[in-house]
């Protein structure tokens, strides 16, 4: 379970690593499309590292990399494919940030080293679940901030003019700027980046 | 000719890939500790970007138009961009170079193209416009990053957060040029 808690909170990938910074920053701008991109990438690391946990014996060292790459982009083709079919309106919500999932660095070192089944399949699934979080949270503050709204519901009503810099990519940048500080100063950390 | 330099300017500017489109934030947080590494891996990218939209140029006419077909010969078109440019730069094989290229602001510089439905030589003009401004931007923050380093930051804000607010800020900053 420890690894599970690290990917949530202690080693979460956005908040900490300083991963998967672009989905977070470019489609968090309302919380449902942060929450369905957050699930799918969730879905994506767990099976990118159940397969490449499987292929890892077999590739040579110099050839990781590539065929990490290979799988993520099937996996993400395949994804696409069936989204398309399914909900066509998520898709072009997303717009090119789903099938960028593919060159994701968080996504990428999925099933990277060599542990357990079992612990990399938390592992995964702690990331997954993390990465998702945050996004949520983004989502949440950027669509209350932006639209005075929370997954369409509208919470602000009357005069008050919404900031609508909140809903744009410099405004994701700042938002998430300020939460990975908030963070910081929660945990009494700051100025490292873990790699 | 002022077609070209109309994508140039507004892909260097106005569609910048990082500060409007926010893509190849990982570049950005770890490759600016200095102008000479930041400058390295923005021509890297340049090339990568240059050489995708070459091969998508050539290989235009064979080019899937079912949606997912399409969309993993473009994200497979990156991976090959990515991984030749540093061949092609003499980079040699460093540990993790070739990550320096395959890269989200790479990959969805393609799906853009793909998606204005620019071709043959406008696809250049898009990528030396997007590669120039990547380039401008690393080089920019690398600069400003040697200054924070001597500012009084919180320590809260130390490292990343205060790189994506400056990030932030300078983007709002190219946001009236939009206007």
């Amino acid at each position: 379970m420890k690894q599970l808690w690290e990917g949530l909170f202690t080693k979460n990938p956005v908040l900490v690593l300083a991963l998967g910074l672009v989905p977070a920053v470019a489609v968090t701008t309302t919380a449902m499309n942060g929450l369905a991109l957050g699930i799918i990438a969730a879905i994506l690391l767990v099976a990118a590292a159940i397969v490449n946990w499987v292929l890892a014996p077999h590739v040579p060292e110099n050839a990781k990399l590539a065929v990490r790459m290979l799988v993520l982009i099937l996996l993400v083709v395949a994804v696409y494919s069936l989204l398309l079919g399914r909900n066509p309106g998520l898709v072009a919500s997303l717009g090119i940030f789903l099938p960028l999932l593919a060159v994701d660095e968080l996504l990428l070192q999925a099933g990277g080293e060599r542990r357990g089944f079992g612990e990399e399949l938390l592992r995964a699934c702690g990331q997954g679940l993390g990465f998702a979080l945050v996004l949520v949270v983004l989502g949440v503050v950027r669509e209350f901030l932006g639209m005075g709204s929370i997954f369409g519901r509208q919470i602000v009503t009357g005069s008050l003019a919404p900031l609508s810099l909140a809903g744009s990519v410099p405004g994701g940048m700042v938002i998430l700027g300020l939460l990975m500080a908030l963070v910081n100063l929660v945990t009494k950390r700051g100025g490292e980046l873990h790699d | 000719m002022t077609n070209g330099l109309e994508i140039l300017a507004q892909t260097v500017v106005s569609g910048n890939l990082v500060l409007v489109h926010g893509l190849g934030l990982y570049a950005l947080i770890r490759h600016t500790t200095n102008v000479k590494e930041a400058a390295k891996a923005g021509v890297t990218l340049l090339t990568a970007m240059l050489l995708g939209s070459v091969l998508l140029w050539l290989l235009g006419p064979i080019i899937p138009v079912a949606p997912a077909p399409q969309l993993g010969f473009y994200l497979l078109v990156g991976l090959v961009a990515g991984f030749t440019a540093p061949h092609i730069l003499k980079q040699g094989q460093v540990s993790s170079l070739e990550r320096r290229a395959v890269d989200s602001a790479l990959v969805g510089l393609l799906l853009l193209m793909g998606r204005s439905g620019a071709a043959g030589v406008q696809n250049l003009w898009f990528a030396l416009g997007a590669g120039l401004g990547y380039l401008i931007v690393l080089v920019v923050m690398a600069t400003i990053r040697k200054r924070l380093e001597l500012a009084p930051i919180p320590k809260a804000l130390q490292g990343v957060p205060i790189l994506l607010i400056t990030v932030g800020l300078l983007a709002i900053a190219l946001l009236g040029f939009r206007f």
